[in-house]
């Protein structure tokens, strides 16, 4: 594959790339995590002026909101767009695209072997400018860094899927892979050397092992959690806000069904209802909720994680939704943002399939 | 010019089940109908069944919304308690006179209350439940009679005969009673008519040997009929005459009054051996212990499915099956009886019954031979009236025709194909306008509900005691009473009946109601009643919803009342909770197609092409052989001597020549979409050349094949031969070489066993035919006949009878012990052979050295039927059979509307029942094709553009392409015409935006809710 | 996982009967005068594909002991390809259940045509007997759903 060799670090080799890209007018925006370096505040941007560059932060290890979501309805406005996207943002674009919430038209997708991030709460606390160091560091040597979220600890697909270019950085080095005719094409005229290379497995391979490992970890704390008084465990915190699905890159819907009027308790039975059962929860449905989540979009679901960090209450929705999509998405070999065109399982159906079910 | 009227109406004189179809179909068309009854109600001989073979369908459940519908009809007009007294000039112009008896009740102000009838004092044995029951000279002819008013016999009104009593004049608290009342004489005006006259039960007495008329424990399978009814006069508990006792043995005798010459009865009934076997199924589920037996000759279980059903009855319902006369009967001195009956091999057997039922067979009414005269008809040898081969619905004179078992005895469904045959045919003598329904406004004016609060009032159905019986209903009318937002609840005896339907419209203007709920049976029969009944009270009739507290209730736990009502309630609460909700919904106009699809260029569809081309419709006749003809190719005598190869010869010509039919020959369908008035059909020619057709309505007439057997030789030696093949070497006369002197006919071969389990019907009479038909060309030639039952059902049973009386010998064998076949020369491909097998006359085995073998081989469903099952998203049956709508009452519809069925491929029939059955598929077809437009249903998807994020799930799950994204909006948009109302999109839908009117979201949330679950105990609130 | 287990109790079975082949199926049942328990409460829907699986898990979280979606067989769905959907997304609900340690067989998806009264009949009493060896659904004894 062809490949260009980055003499600096990833991060500013992607900042010239970007500016590249706009001073050349190949894209007409660059959306990019940034950074301000005064305040330390961090965002996504779209970022017209090469000049704005300055900011660009493409490798921030932190998820201020899934890039995937907040691209999905600007890739289709017809400007011509490059995207710094973590590889469960850019499949979460990608299942986006699936439901026409997105298009990959005028869009340039740059990837890269993801370290995970670090919750939401260090940004807040102010923490990250002191990780960030150590964790590229680490990164470099397939270690996990200290202090990530539990999901990206226990994240398998940190390598991207279907981007148009992706950056690997090891100890050896950083490469910039090209994987389209798209990427080709943008890049030309880019400078740095050409070379034939792929990601390095056994990098690859050396973080895959820990990920496993804390991916078994985590399944596994929530099998305590198993049955209905585990879920009532789990989401009797839960205080009704549906944070979780507003930040989920796969919720979609501009209006979310489970707060239509359908899912307030139901004139005039909730007062047999309480008669029946003595008390009734408010606000209503904290389960049905999330089971009925499950099945609108769990075999879709990239665990990008930004449920379980938004949540007030820490509920580990992520978790819960990966494990549960795991094996949701496994009954029709389905992976999740793999591939814009493999139709999501519940548009199609095979006529010959699930035969035990009925 | 005056405008021709006559060819505008029909004279329709029957309303048995045949009579209602003929009329409905006819009206359905535009046509004006005159139906004329003898009797004070439609309905005929359906509502005094209980159940139905083969299906055990109620009786009255499915003929009802037919009668309602019926005298609903804006185009048929109903004459009560007339006659019609004579016929003049010619067809297309008929004067008929009517004559409409006196009622004395003045219609307009009987309320049906009853009193009269309580106060009458004359008590007569009541006609409808064939006298085990009283009823008065002031009366109705039964419960649900429709119309429903009361009426007077004059012969035994004591004012009337002896000018005193008055007594229902003083009690009618309406002023109804009119003894002034007068005959009518009425002139009508037609352009044809349609008999549909009926049929008697015959009558018994006349012979000795069963005792009718002596031994009270003796009854007529109608007398049986009603016990068994839950409507009947003793309320389904069947109990013997004499003491009042449960039966638990109970004997079947068949054929009385049939098949026997001696009493000019030379003809098989045709219904009474399923009759009995149905009759012996429904008593065993009323009486656990029963035992029962039916004493037969031939159980002729020859009509779709019956087999299923016999096999059913012996071997699930312990039904015994017993082979022979009964000689005598003689009443022992309990009121049991003794019963002495004689085998085949001639051995006495005598064996003693609680009760026994006589299958009294069918014959003419008395009234036919009257009737026939005063019209001018002529009748056949029985007294029906006659029909002709290759014209099965003709009657002797042209513009007259005849349907239901008038010509000859006929089941349920047969007398309503007939129905529609005879409107196919008297459609020519019509003048047939397309109609348009949506630009009739003749709906009264809808009362505005939205944004009212729903006022919901409850009717609870006794279905007399099928509900009543079991559920409290009183107790569920008044939890539903306390119901919020419940104005009104009460329990009724018969929701359906058209006296409840009245009550239910003065309720809905008294209490001010905007949602009706019904409690009752399903809403699959009856929710088309209901709505219109609301809508006539100026509801959008999908203000309405139902509570199945019969079949999925009542009928289903009858050992549990007490859950049994509870569910109910539930039920009920449920129902309500979903009519909160409903809203008026509008129905659009579907625009049709006037072209026809006939697929199949059998007899089948090349009749139903023409009928179709002559009502003035452009047809394509798809055949997928070189040639048209079918089966009927190989058909090449029948029994009264008509030539049926000039008969198809004439019909192809006609077929080829009519400027109104486009014969595509070697031609097959590759792909159908659309739906009813909208179809496109992709055919592709014997050259691969494809080429898309419009149509409205499409006919299935794909037939059948004859099965390839490999059992008795056949393909090893040339004297081993099919009837068909049989048939052929008949008319050319090329018999095998040398003498031919033993002809041994093998019956049932593939048919009733293995995955055939169905009788293939024709094979008997065509052995038989050509049996006679070698007898006159060999007339030394010796008839060996191995069958299991012989089904020579109907007038064929003459010919049978004439073949034994020749001389032929009939050998029954039973499956397990089939007649066995060895080579004679082996080698030899000419070889003879000889056939051994049980002489059950003689109990031991007679060995027939054959020159012809021949083969009555099954009747095979075509495979590719699958393959245009599935493109027509119609249905087949376990036979691959093409699978009707409903096997009684809509034997040539398909529920996919606009797509009907007719000949082999909906099941195997002879010649002239093709011929009828394809009249009734181009008669049904047209039912749609005479209008421009239908109104599609209300219940179909719609989008809150508001909600919809446009990912077009929706677009993906939807079988029909009836939603699509918008390219511009970006969100859903529905094709109202196409939208099937499956709601498979809206399940899809994550953001809530679609909803299914009639059955939204919020609706099902609200049902789910409803149900009462109670908490188990002990619940905590931590 | 609190069960209460009474061998007598009546089980509530919210089914969900397409109305072209269960709910006909059914109503075959009840005219053949097929005796099946009290526990089945039928909900007519068009099609199988018009139940949300989100109706099932209310209807369970409700308090259902069972719930039954009924439908044509795979093939003989009257809108063509609606029970093809509506068998993905039960097994999506019934694999969601699994991964949750829910009683998925509280759960059930059947084929019954309209022809097949008998096998109604059949899966009422025998869905009905396993119900109720299970014991009555917890999700009656919880407020917190």
């Amino acid at each position: 594959m062809n490949s260009i060799v980055m003499k600096q670090d990833a991060s500013t080799a992607i900042r010239e790339l970007l500016a590249y890209l706009l001073s050349s007018s190949r894209v007409d925006a660059v959306l990019t995590m940034r950074q301000v370096p005064e305040t330390g505040s961090c965002d996504l941007g779209l970022i017209t002026d090469p000049s704005g560059m300055v900011e660009a932060e493409p490798f921030l290890p932190v998820m201020t909101a899934n890039a995937g979501q907040a691209l999905s309805s600007i890739s289709m406005s017809g400007k011509r767009i490059a995207a710094v996207l973590k590889p469960c943002e850019l499949r979460g674009f990608t299942e986006r695209v699936k439901r026409e919430q997105g298009s990959f038209d005028n869009l340039l997708t740059i990837s890269s072997i993801c370290g995970g991030v670090f919750p939401l709460e260090k940004v807040i606390s102010g923490d990250l400018e002191k990780l960030v160091p150590r964790y590229i560091e680490k990164t470099a040597r397939a270690e996990a860094p200290r202090g990530l979220r539990e999901t990206c600890k226990a994240c398998e697909e940190f390598v991207p899927m279907n981007a148009d270019i992706s950056v690997s950085v090891t100890e050896h080095g950083s490469l910039m892979h090209l994987h389209s005719d798209r990427a080709e094409e943008y890049t030309e005229g880019f400078e740095g050397e050409r070379i034939e290379a792929r990601a390095d497995q056994s990098h690859i391979d050396r973080m895959m092992k820990s990920r496993s490992a804390a991916k078994g970890k985590l399944f596994q704390s929530l099998e305590k959690s198993s049955g209905l008084d585990g879920l009532v465990d789990l989401f009797g915190k839960c205080v009704g806000c549906h944070g979780c699905s507003r930040v989920c890159p796969i919720c979609y819907c501009q209006h979310c069904d489970f707060e239509s009027i359908n899912f307030d308790y139901n004139q005039p039975y909730f007062q047999e209802s309480l008669e029946a059962r003595g008390a009734l929860r408010l606000p209503p449905d904290t389960i049905l909720f999330q089971l009925g989540r499950l099945t609108h979009m769990s075999f879709s679901c990239v665990g990008c994680g930004m449920c379980s960090d938004v949540c007030p209450v820490s509920i580990p929705v992520a978790g819960i939704f990966k494990k549960t999509g795991e094996r949701t998405a496994g009954l029709f070999d389905y992976v999740p943002g793999r591939d814009s065109e493999e139709p999501i399982p519940v548009m199609v159906f095979k006529e010959e399939e699930l035969g035990d079910i009925g | 010019m005056r405008e021709n009227t006559a060819r505008k109406s029909v004279l329709v004189l029957g309303a048995g089940i045949a009579g209602i179809q003929a009329s409905l179909d006819l009206a359905e068309m535009g046509i004006t109908v005159h139906l004329v009854e003898d009797t004070p109600t439609i309905g005929g001989r359906m509502p005094q069944l209980d159940k139905t073979f083969p299906t055990n369908d109620c009786s009255m459940c499915i003929l009802s919304p037919k009668m309602s519908e019926c005298i609903r009809h804006p185009l048929i007009k109903l004459h009560i308690m007339s006659s019609l007294e004579g016929i003049s000039g010619e067809p297309g112009d008929l004067k008929c006179r009517v004559i409409e008896r006196a009622k004395y009740v003045d219609p307009s102000k009987c309320v049906s209350c009853g009193l009269c009838e309580e106060k009458c004092p004359v008590k007569l044995d009541d006609v409808f439940d064939v006298s085990l029951r009283k009823t008065k000279a002031i009366s109705r002819y039964f419960l649900q009679s429709i119309p429903s008013e009361y009426t007077i016999k004059r012969e035994h009104c004591l004012y009337l005969t002896k000018g005193v009593c008055r007594l229902c004049e003083k009690v009618c608290p309406t002023g109804a009673i009119d003894y002034e009342d007068k005959d009518r004489e009425i002139e009508l005006n037609v352009g044809a008519v349609i008999l549909a006259t009926g049929i008697d039960p015959f009558d018994p007495i006349s012979i000795g040997q069963y005792h009718y008329h002596s031994s009270v424990n003796v009854v007529t399978a109608l007398e049986f009929e009603r016990m068994l009814s839950a409507s009947g006069p003793l309320g389904g508990h069947v109990v013997r005459a004499s003491d009042g006792r449960e039966p638990s043995t109970l004997a079947f005798i068949q054929c009385v009054g049939s098949r026997d010459s001696g009493i000019n009865r030379n003809y098989c009934s045709s219904a009474c051996c399923m009759f009995a076997i149905k009759q012996s199924i429904i008593a065993r589920e009323h009486m656990k212990e029963l035992k029962a037996s039916i004493f037969y000759m031939d159980i002729r279980a020859f009509g779709k499915d019956f087999d299923k059903y016999y096999d059913k009855a012996e071997n699930k319902y312990g039904v015994r099956f017993t082979r022979a006369r009964v000689a005598d009967i003689i009443e022992l001195t309990d009121g049991s009886l003794e019963l002495k009956y004689t085998f085949e091999n001639g051995s006495i057997q005598r064996e003693a019954f609680d009760m026994v039922v006589l299958s009294t067979g069918l014959q003419p009414r008395p009234e036919t031979r009257g009737l026939a005269e005063s019209l001018d008809l002529k009748l056949n040898d029985y007294g029906f009236f006659r029909s002709k081969t290759f014209l099965p619905l003709e009657t002797s004179r042209p513009g007259v025709f005849v349907c239901g078992a008038a010509n000859g005895p006929k089941d349920i469904p047969e007398s309503v194909v007939s129905a529609s045959g005879a409107v196919a045919e008297a459609a020519k003598y019509l003048e047939l306008d397309r109609q348009d329904p949506a630009t009739q406004e003749d709906a009264p004016p809808e009362q505005q509900v939205t944004g009212e609060r729903p006022r919901v009032g409850v009717f609870v159905c006794h279905c007399g005691i099928n509900i009543a019986g079991v559920v409290d209903v009183k107790d569920v009318a008044a939890m539903a009473e306390g119901l919020q937002n419940v104005e009104h609840s009460e329990d009724v005896v018969y929701a359906c009946s058209t006296d409840c339907l009245e009550v239910i419209k003065q309720r809905i203007e008294e209490h001010g109601l905007n949602r009706v709920v019904v409690a009752a049976c399903t809403p699959r029969t009856h929710e088309p009643l209901f709505r219109e009944t609301i809508n006539e009270a100026g509801l959008n009739p999908y203000l309405f919803e139902m509570a199945n507290i019969r079949d999925q209730c009542s009928w289903a736990h009858m050992e549990e009342p007490e859950l049994a009502t509870s569910k109910s309630k539930d039920l009920v609460e449920m129902a309500v909770a979903k009519s909160r909700g409903l809203h008026p919904l509008e129905r659009l106009p579907i625009s049709i197609d006037p072209e026809a699809l006939v697929i199949g260029g059998g007899l089948s569809g090349m009749t139903a092409a023409l009928d179709l081309a002559d009502a003035g419709h452009q047809v394509y006749l798809v055949e997928k052989e070189d040639e048209l003809g079918g089966n009927m190719r190989d058909i090449l005598f029948n029994f009264d001597g008509s030539d049926p190869q000039e008969f198809l010869g004439k019909t192809i010509e006609r077929v080829q020549s009519h400027k109104g039919i486009r014969v595509l020959t070697g031609a097959n369908i590759r792909e159908v979409n659309g739906y009813v008035g909208n179809f496109s059909t992709l055919v592709e020619d014997g050259e691969s050349r494809t080429e898309t057709l419009t149509h409205g309505a499409v006919i299935v007439a794909t037939g059948g094949i004859e099965h390839r057997t490999s059992e008795y030789l056949y393909g090893e030696t040339t004297r081993v031969v099919t009837q068909t093949e049989f048939e052929r070497m008949l008319k050319d006369e090329t018999f095998p070489a040398g003498r031919l002197r033993n002809v041994v006919m093998v019956q049932c071969v593939g048919s009733r066993e293995g995955e055939r389990m169905y009788c293939s019907r024709v094979c008997c009479s065509k052995a038989v035919k050509n049996a006679l038909e070698l007898r006159k060309r060999r007339a030394g030639a010796n008839i060996y006949m191995a069958c299991r039952d012989i089904r020579t059902y109907g007038f064929s049973e003459e010919y049978y009878t004439e073949l034994r009386d020749g001389g032929a010998l009939v050998f029954r064998y039973k499956p397990d012990r089939k007649p066995e076949v060895e080579l004679m020369s082996p080698g030899d491909p000419d070889s003879r052979v000889r056939v051994s097998m049980i002489d059950p006359v003689l109990e031991k085995e007679v060995v027939i050295d054959a020159d012809l073998l021949v083969l009555a081989t099954a009747i095979d469903a075509p495979e590719d039927n699958s393959v245009l099952a599935k493109m027509l998203k119609v249905p087949l049956n376990s036979d691959g059979m093409f699978l009707e709508a409903h096997v009684k009452l809509r034997p040539v519809d398909f529920a996919t509307e606009g797509i009907f069925v007719c000949g082999l491929a909906h099941s195997p029939k002879d010649m002239n029942e093709s011929l009828a059955q394809s009249m009734a598929a181009a008669a049904r077809a047209l039912t749609f094709l005479q209008k421009k437009t239908i109104l599609a249903d209300g219940t179909i998807a719609e989008v809150r553009k508001d909600r919809c994020s446009g990912c077009a799930y929706c677009e993906a799950v939807c079988a029909y392409s009836a939603i699509e994204i918008d390219p511009e909006e970006k969100v859903a948009v529905v094709n109202d015409a196409l939208c099937k109302g499956c709601g498979a999109c809206v399940a899809s839908c994550r953001c809530g935006a679609l909803d299914l009117r009639g059955f939204s979201n919020r609706q099902i949330h609200a049902v789910i809710g409803a149900l009462d679950i109670e908490a188990v105990e002990g619940v905590t609130a931590t | 996982m609190i069960s209460d287990k009474h061998d007598d109790f009546t089980p509530r079975i919210t089914s969900f009967l397409c109305k072209w082949c269960s709910y006909t199926g059914a109503d075959l049942a009840g005219t053949n005068r097929l005796q099946y328990p009290t526990s089945i409460i039928p909900i007519q829907v068009m099609c199988s594909s018009r139940v949300d699986p989100v109706f099932l898990i209310k209807a369970f979280l409700s308090g259902s002991d069972g719930v039954l979606m009924g439908g044509c067989h795979p093939g003989d769905c009257h809108y063509e390809t609606g029970n093809y959907h509506t068998r993905r997304r039960f097994a999506i609900l019934k694999e969601i259940f699994d991964s949750l340690g829910l009683e998925s067989d509280r759960l059930k998806l059947s084929w019954i045509s309209a022809s097949e009264g008998p096998k109604f009949a059949q899966v009422s009493n025998e869905y009905t007997e396993q119900i109720r060896k299970m014991g009555k659904n917890p999700t009656r004894k919880s407020v917190f759903l």
